[in-house]
């Protein structure tokens, strides 16, 4: 199953559920397709493992990231640049916003109301069920409802992220697809896509897997690891 | 139990609980905050309690208190936090109280940033509050570490009756690794009947305990100084930990560091060896003691010829690592302290430039 996304995607998630490693790999899989891609990092929450770390790699793929003015970078402050409202009002072929964790990473999100009025959005939501406080499928539905109450904007899919990083398992992508889709359904929601380390795509059992899956190349990595080197692999 | 992906700053929180500490009290400061995030949601869980203090002045305080009480208690922050707990934490010590710190140390002096540093090392190890008081500091490598050596700070500070600070920085707290956890610790102090002031009634013993830091009698002071001493003496016999890395066979070089840093110079490590460059390793597992003898018997090796401290700061431990060689060794220091954490390329380039 092809994985093809266009328009608004903004994903949203737990802290911690791995939604910037699924931003990032998302614009360069639709890229690589020939979509033309912006990447917001709105993650104004958290100062360490944002989409800003790859900013040079995914430039250097032709995708634009937008990102606070470069003085602000480093800075634990809530900085919204204008040029966010900008690229919601003239969306190009991707426009894909990564958002900071749980409710309170969501709540820029209805600051933007404005320049998302009238316009076709799709809220994607990472779970990890490894991960604590999204291990049920109740942690995740609670979650849900906290990130929509505070982004005032409704989840319309599931995007299963199922990994223990470099120790993910087979079975681990398995038994986290079944999550995923018991989560979507549980919410009424589709199950978008899984992601799978690249490394696993190959050995992957995929003939009961009915999604899409995306491989993911891990870019935000401690100093002594190196990212994996994006771009087309397919 | 099965491995569930944690940050280092829930996984200590977490750790903190599975030792049997349900006291929590702290005040929020990146790159830390997250522990406070995850246990104010945690702690009611399993019928703990974080409070946030007004600052790191009444957190301070606020652990002195409920650790004279008798109850497992501890805080974490980040450095200007720990600075500001400083006076407490000399207080707690005089006065014999258990306590554990975690210190997620971010880029000085002073606001500095927020990005990880290893900047408190001499704070940590040698200077963490006036007056002739002693932490025992352990700094983690892994999330995984982490956890263990809070688990282990929580009876460590009991049996020595003294603060315990894990010491790590701002990418062990930040970063994601896979951990697991060990079963639960009873949650109660084993000797706390000796010096918890809480009540004769809750007691077996009909001794009366005071949990205080003033002596004004000069002999009297001096034999509380004395006793301190005998405990950071013991320590220094029964709790050194470090860890060696590539140290079996000859090598020309010896890499002293902890925490981050020691996790790039282990893949620098590696990356030299497949060069045909042999480097051994020394990590400190416990700062304070400092593995003394693990590090002169390394650098004592007939191969080697220089002994390197890497630090995430401007030349902290290197003083310690010098005291250990005495001179017998070229002893020099590396590092960056800021947040842009050296690269092993760069690790990779020193030790070519000095040893090689």
């Amino acid at each position: 199953m092809k994985l093809e996304l266009s328009g608004i995607v903004i994903i949203v998630g737990a802290y911690g559920s791995g939604k910037t490693e699924v931003a990032i790999n998302l614009a360069v899989h639709m890229n690589a397709k020939g979509t033309t891609v912006r990447l917001a990092d709105l993650d104004l929450v958290n100062p360490y493992f944002r989409t800003r770390e790859a900013r040079h790699a995914l430039s250097r793929l032709g995708i634009d990231v937008v990102l606070p003015p470069a003085k602000y970078m480093q800075a634990d402050l809530p900085i919204l640049t204008p040029e966010v409202a900008g690229m919601l009002r003239n969306p190009s072929g991707l426009t894909l916003l990564d958002v900071g964790g749980d409710d309170v990473g969501a709540t820029v999100l209805a600051a933007l109301a404005d320049p998302l009025k009238g316009k076709a959005v799709q809220v994607l939501q990472v779970i990890n069920p490894n991960r604590p406080y999204t291990d049920t499928v109740s942690g995740c539905l609670r979650i849900r409802e906290e990130i929509e109450a505070k982004a005032k904007m409704v989840i319309t899919g599931i995007v299963g992220n199922a990994n223990l990083m470099e120790e993910t398992t087979e079975q681990d992508i398995l038994a986290g697809y079944e999550f995923s889709k018991h989560v979507a359904d549980a919410g009424n929601v589709p199950l978008v896509f899984i992601t799978t380390p690249t490394e696993l795509l190959t050995r992957l059992d995929k003939k009961d897997i009915h999604c899409p899956v995306l491989a993911l190349k891990r870019q935000l990595v401690p100093p002594w690891k190196r990212a994996e080197t994006l771009g087309p692999s397919e | 139990m099965a491995k569930v992906l944690m940050k280092g700053n829930e996984a200590i929180g977490e750790a903190a609980i599975r030792a049997g500490c349900l006291n929590y009290f702290a005040y929020p400061i990146t790159p830390q905050s997250e522990v406070a995030e995850y246990l104010v949601r945690r702690m009611p869980e399993v019928g703990g309690v974080f409070l946030q203090g007004e600052s790191e002045v009444a957190v301070g305080y606020m652990l002195f208190g409920a650790a004279g009480a008798g109850a497992r208690v501890f805080t974490t922050s980040s450095s200007p936090g720990i600075s500001l707990m400083s006076e407490s934490i000399s207080y707690i010590a005089a006065a014999q109280c258990p306590v554990v710190f975690v210190n997620i140390m971010r880029g000085g002096p002073g606001l500095g940033g927020i990005l990880p540093s290893q900047g408190d090392y001499l704070q940590a190890t040698k200077g963490i509050g006036h007056g002739d008081c002693r932490l025992l500091v352990m700094a983690p490598a892994s999330v995984q570490e982490a956890v263990e050596m809070v688990m282990k700070a929580f009876p460590l500070a009991e049996k020595y009756r003294n603060p315990v600070m894990i010491l790590g920085d701002g990418l062990i707290g930040q970063m994601m690794e896979p951990v697991e956890f060990p079963d639960h610790l009873k949650s109660e102090p084993s000797n706390k009947d000796a010096w918890a002031t809480n009540g004769m009634d809750h007691r077996k013993s009909n001794t009366r305990n005071l949990v205080k830091s003033l002596f004004l009698d000069p002999v009297v002071l001096n034999d509380n100084n004395l006793a301190l001493k005998a405990k950071y003496d013991r320590m220094r016999v029964e709790e050194v930990m470090s860890e060696p890395y590539n140290t079996d066979g000859d090598y020309k070089g010896l890499i002293v560091s902890y925490g981050t840093m020691s996790r790039v110079c282990r893949t620098a490590i590696d990356m030299l060896k497949a060069d045909g460059i042999e480097v051994g390793m020394v990590r400190p597992q416990t700062l304070f003691p400092f593995p003394v003898k693990a590090v002169e018997d390394a650098a004592l090796k007939p191969s080697c010829t220089h002994v390197l401290s890497i630090e995430m700061s401007m030349g902290q431990m290197v003083e310690d690592v010098a005291c250990c060689v005495k001179g017998r060794l070229p002893v020099s220091w590396y590092g960056k302290c800021g947040g842009d954490i050296p690269t092993p390329e760069e690790v990779i380039g020193v030790v070519k430039e000095r040893i090689a």
